[in-house]
């Protein structure tokens, strides 16, 4: 090169002090008492999602393909997203000439790639993504949409998925499938019929006026910016052990560096004292003796269970202290007014399974009809490392003024971090999050408050770090 | 009649500013070593603000009532005596804990009281539960006892006795006379209370100063006719009747 800007040297301290006095002029935000506390970062594995396109011609062998990786690969977190997803929904006239099988569904044109990068986008940043539904049989986008959450790699499929410059620029692994023209017509022959509700004559009708000009003009030129040619595709194991391997190898990169993140947020937690926010349980005498009784291991179910349903409900009548409430003033039988308080809003629970089930009957003691959200996170038995398997959440989440998380244990805080982080993607704000548990490690309760200053956290009683979850296994009794 | 003035206070946990926090008027504050009134928290107050509403419907001041009630048993059942014990957990650490010592009985005092009978049931599986039916004479306009069924064996137990409504203390202080003229000493006696007036609690609180009362909420007086003000009406018709 032939000349470099020079970089002036970083003066850390100096930085920090600007930072400290820029967040002290907005403080409020963050922390009421003034102090900043440093917010640490957590990235969920989903955060950068690895995204590979397969494109090829119509009847190429495109899904087929796709399918056959992900049922290899058998991961939750591998997922198919379909560029047919993304056709435009068609006008009166469109839509006339459409069912007459008179439009180009087979030219770019056809597809809204102004959407499809949006939603690529929103899942490359760890969000929510929702889906259009194309109806092939009504020619119209519908009303619902389908949604893509948390996958760790997306295959994006579809005759134009290395079409758009944009698409291209997020895709990890560009591949083109190849096939002979006679395999590609009886392919969609057979599909149009079977899928999409078409005749055989529509079909044929459709294949010489748009398919095969616009497979000259725009499918087949995205040949050129393939990193992979597969021919024959789902035949093609060579080609299919070479695709599975790259996926494997980008999963294992991304549970790697979750891994790593999460140790790395252990380091200097010890040290300090927990933040206010942490809330736990006054060891009264009442606390000490359910305690004992929940810890001893020769303690009947029958109790076990009652005494745990008892202490959950005080632990979510304390986490309704954390919850944002309103003046309201009342009038008493006697015709006098009472200057009281009412919740701000709706009050959801989202259950962390399978132990946070344990503390629904708790819940519902205090709140019998609270919509709850669940989701499913599991340690991985080899690696410990948390997962994501499952999740639903009340559509309306983002708008309810306090969500209470419930997990039964938390000890390293990886299922907490990511529960937690769930929420955030679906809108919900931080600090109307309170979590609940029944014990906690201090480890994992500066892992979470570290990377979440703004939660709030009720919990039963401290624990040793990294303990077994031996609560959910004396409730369910499994 | 007579009648405190109300404190109002900013309501929230600690950690929230005094401007984030609503304000709602507190419990009155009474000066006895001897009564307990639960932490007002927000989420005391408004359960409070639900029960006291004269429109809530009697489901909801049923569901709300049980609620504090709850609440006001877990408080009382730390005024009982323990010894240390340690157990096993189930991943084979000793867990330093304790257990509850003596007996318990309940004693409601109908029929206000009986509404707070689920709420002990639902924290002590199995509890004996006595019976005390008060009402007042009409000559006389005092308290008088008509009705009383307790566990033979009361005097070897602590009672938690139930009222709802602690308004002059009369029926209150008949119950303990009662609980007392059957063998149980004043300080194994405990009473549990929803909403109290100022002079009910410094007449019981006197009265029997080695009994504890535990109370959720100390109202600003009573009107001419002894109700509680601002009161919630009668605890007893909108419990069970209204």
């Amino acid at each position: 090169m032939p000349s470099t800007v020079p970089v002036a040297p970083s003066t850390p301290q100096l930085e920090d002090l600007v930072m400290n006095l820029a967040a002290k002029g907005t403080a409020g935000t963050s922390s009421v008492d003034g102090t900043i506390a440093k917010r640490a970062h957590y990235a969920p594995p989903w955060a950068d999602v690895s995204i590979i396109g397969i494109a090829g011609s119509s009847g190429s062998g495109k899904s087929t393909l796709s399918q056959a990786i992900v049922k290899k690969l058998n991961l939750p977190w591998v997922v198919i997203l379909s560029i047919d997803s993304f056709y435009k929904s068609l006008d009166e006239e469109a839509s006339r000439k459409a069912f007459r099988c008179e439009y180009d569904f087979d030219a770019p044109d056809a597809l809204d790639f102004d959407v499809l990068v949006d939603r690529l986008r929103d899942l490359k940043a760890g969000k929510r993504a929702d889906i259009p539904v194309y109806s092939f049989e009504k020619h119209a986008r519908m009303e619902q949409t389908t949604s893509i959450y948390s996958p760790h790699v997306l295959i994006l499929e579809g005759i134009f998925a290395l079409h758009d410059p944009r698409v291209l620029e997020l895709l990890d692994m560009k591949i083109f499938c190849e096939a002979d023209a006679d395999t590609c017509l009886s392919r969609r022959i057979l599909r149009d019929q079977r899928e999409r509700g078409r005749d055989v004559e529509g079909i044929i009708k459709q294949w010489f006026a748009f398919v095969k000009p616009n497979f000259e003009m725009y499918v087949d030129p995205q040949r050129k910016v393939a990193d992979i040619i597969v021919p024959r595709g789902v035949e093609n194991q060579v080609a299919m052990t070479m695709v599975t391997q790259f996926i494997q190898q980008k999963l294992l990169e991304k549970s790697t560096h979750h891994r790593a993140e999460l140790t790395r947020l252990e380091t200097g937690a010890l040290s300090q004292p927990l933040t206010p926010k942490v809330h736990i349980m006054n060891q009264t005498s009442q606390m000490r003796g359910m305690n004992t009784i929940i810890h001893n291991i020769d303690t009947s179910s029958e109790d076990f269970i009652f005494y745990f349903n008892r202490l959950a409900a005080l632990l979510v009548e304390q986490a309704l202290n954390n919850i944002f409430f309103t003046s309201k003033t009342v009038v008493t039988p006697q015709n006098l007014p009472y200057r009281g308080l009412a919740p701000s809003g709706e009050v959801s629970a989202v259950v962390v399974l399978r132990g946070g089930a344990a503390l629904e009957a708790g819940l519902h003691r205090v709140i019998p009809d609270c919509k709850t959200g669940r989701v499913l996170i599991q340690s991985n038995i080899r690696t410990g490392e948390p997962e994501l398997h499952y999740q639903v959440l009340p559509k309306d989440i983002a708008d309810h003024s306090a969500v209470l998380l419930l997990d039964a244990q938390m000890s390293s805080g990886g299922s907490a971090l990511m529960a937690v982080q769930v929420l955030l993607d679906h809108g919900v704000k931080e600090e109307r999050i309170v979590l609940v548990t029944y014990s906690a490690g201090r480890m994992g309760l500066h892992r979470l408050t570290k990377v979440f200053p703004d939660i709030s956290v009720v919990v039963g009683n401290l624990c040793t770090d990294a303990e077994e979850r031996w609560v959910e296994r004396r409730y369910f009794r499994c | 009649m007579s009648q405190e003035v109300a404190p109002v206070k900013c309501v929230g946990p600690e950690y929230r500013a005094e401007d984030q926090k609503p304000t709602a008027t507190v419990s009155t504050v009474v000066h006895f070593d001897n009564v307990t009134v639960l932490p007002q928290t927000p989420q005391l107050i408004a359960l409070l603000s639900i029960i006291r509403n004269h429109t809530t419907a009697r489901g909801d001041f049923v569901f709300y009532s049980n609620r504090i009630i709850r609440l006001l048993v877990e408080e009382g059942l730390n005024h009982l005596p323990t010894v240390s014990h340690t157990v096993t957990t189930p991943v084979g650490r000793p867990y330093d804990g304790l257990s509850f010592q003596g007996k318990i009985a309940g004693v409601s005092i109908m029929r206000a009281g009986e509404a707070m009978e689920q709420g002990l049931r639902d924290c002590c599986r199995s509890v004996r539960i006595g019976k005390i039916l008060i009402q007042r004479d009409e000559e006389t306009a005092q308290p008088k006892l008509f009705y009383d069924k307790l566990p033979e064996d009361i005097a070897d137990r602590w009672v938690l006795l139930l009222d709802p409504m602690l308004a002059t203390g009369g029926s209150a202080i008949m119950a303990v006379d009662v609980l007392k003229s059957r063998g149980v000493p004043e300080e194994r006696i405990l009473f549990l209370n929803v909403l109290a007036s100022p002079e009910g609690i410094k007449t019981f609180a006197s009265k029997f100063p080695q009994s504890r009362v535990v109370t959720a909420f100390v109202d600003e007086g009573l009107d001419e006719k002894n109700y509680i003000i601002p009161g919630l009406g009668d605890f007893g018709d909108r419990y069970y009747t209204r």
